[in-house]
């Protein structure tokens, strides 16, 4: 278990015959997803657009995104994970209990059709939202979506996506990810980068308490965190980094407005893909940038003398 | 919660989205979060009202919406995420770092209508 078989936006523009979107509503959440990559514009080796293609939405609400799809699966929540591995089953010929198949909303024939299509596509593609991830199953779901798309790769060209959101969300993975091994949860307390989501995530380190101080950069959790991690936020000092006054600049005790990136502050964004993007600001801003105002208090901090004293062995000899 | 449990989905909405960015605090944001859909045959059920105020009791917390008819399946509720889904979400994240945001099992009893002025504030 483990492993992306991805490829690029652009490829997917060009190449993409096949589309499935799973527990996602791009035309709600990503409204430009299906005009700038997926759906309608023409690719090298899809001449025709959206004729050219077939788009499957797999939820457990007919969304707005239902309209774009040619076909469209309604299944019972919180059986994703049941489905795709019933897929995975079909796509390599296994035989299946039909009367599982039936809890889940879908009948086996609708997962033939399914197997069959995904396996005769030319080039395709799954791309999963927050309605896979974040219900219950969480990244057992991710990794059985990954796992389908990699072994179809057996019988066609399969890649999967995660349908990520907010501004740049992936550019936070990626730097985590070149600058300590890991995208998230990582603790640097011992000098060393340690990974442990459950134990060095955010929600968990705050819902706990484990923490006695908090930097919140461009983000609001005041907002969106389970309410006891917001609770503690409001108990710690807290200082905020935001363009404007949020929820959780409200319970912090500190508040420093920045230059919004991407209109007054330059910088780089990652898209959903992983490519880096560079960011020029149109407008001038009278405050600082979030990079300037980190430096800034890096710099104090190094100046201050250490909180702890240096083992003997390490301390300068006359 | 010993009453029929709904599962509550929790998600984003355009408007919902473009309200960020504008503001959190006014009226239409807090509307918009506040608000929640459901199937008509389970409000004809819960002898709810379009429109009526109701109150969502989590195994966390809970909090009063504003409950309206749509396009759900029967059994489910749907609401935009927002401070008064704080309440109510899971708080534990099975390891996994992230917590359960979608598919709560939820209870929904309909509260007289002078807590409506409550609910439009995003009050508990």
């Amino acid at each position: 278990m483990g492993g992306k078989v991805t490829c690029t936006l652009g490829e997917i523009k060009n190449r993409a015959d096949f589309i499935v979107y799973w527990g996602g509503n791009p035309a709600e959440c990503h409204p430009r997803h299906f005009t700038k990559y997926t759906l309608t514009q023409k690719g090298k080796f899809v001449p025709n657009g959206r004729k050219d293609r077939t788009m499957v939405l797999v939820d457990i609400r007919e969304t707005p995104s239902a309209r774009a799809a040619d076909i469209f699966l309604q299944i019972k929540p919180g059986k994703d994970f049941e489905i795709l591995t019933t897929l995975r089953a079909l796509v390599k010929g296994h035989r299946v209990n039909e009367a599982s198949v039936a809890e889940t909303g879908l009948s086996i024939e609708q997962l033939r059709d399914l197997a069959d299509r995904m396996k005769q596509a030319r080039f395709g593609v799954i791309f999963f939202g927050m309605g896979l991830s974040m219900t219950r199953g969480k990244h057992m779901n991710s990794a059985a979506v990954l796992m389908l798309a990699a072994e179809l790769n057996a019988f066609t060209k399969f890649v999967t996506m995660p349908m990520r959101g907010h501004g740049n969300v992936t550019g936070s993975d990626m730097v985590m990810r070149w600058s300590t091994g890991y995208p998230f949860g990582v603790s640097l307390c011992r000098g060393y980068p340690r990974f442990n989501p459950g134990e060095f995530s955010t929600v968990d380190l705050l819902v706990r308490g484990d923490v006695d101080a908090a930097l919140v950069l461009g983000a609001d959790p005041g907002a969106t965190m389970p309410q006891p991690g917001i609770d503690h936020l409001a108990r710690i000092p807290t200082i905020v980094l935001d363009p404007k006054v949020t929820h959780t600049s409200r319970l912090a005790r500190v508040h420093i407005t920045t230059a919004a990136t991407g209109i007054s502050a330059p910088g780089t964004v990652y898209r959903m893909d992983e490519i880096p993007l560079p960011l020029r600001p149109a407008l001038v801003s009278p405050y600082p940038t979030d990079e300037e105002v980190i430096r800034r208090i890096r710099e104090a901090v190094a100046k201050k003398p250490a909180w702890a004293q240096r083992p003997a062995a390490m301390a300068p000899t006359n | 919660m010993t009453g029929k449990r709904y599962i509550m989905n929790a998600g984003r909405t355009t408007k919902q989205g473009q309200q960020i960015n504008i503001s959190k605090d006014s009226p239409e944001y807090l509307a918009m979060v506040t608000t929640l859909i459901m199937h008509p045959d389970d409000m004809k059920e819960a002898g709810i009202e379009s429109g009526g105020t109701v109150r969502v009791r989590s195994d966390n917390g809970e909090g009063l919406f504003q409950c309206k008819e749509g396009k759900v399946p029967a059994g489910m509720i749907f609401v935009p995420y927002g401070p008064p889904t704080c309440r109510l979400m899971g708080q534990t994240t099975d390891g996994t770092g992230m917590p359960t945001s979608k598919g709560w099992e939820v209870e929904i009893e309909p509260v007289a209508p002078e807590s409506s002025q409550q609910a439009a504030e995003g009050a508990p």
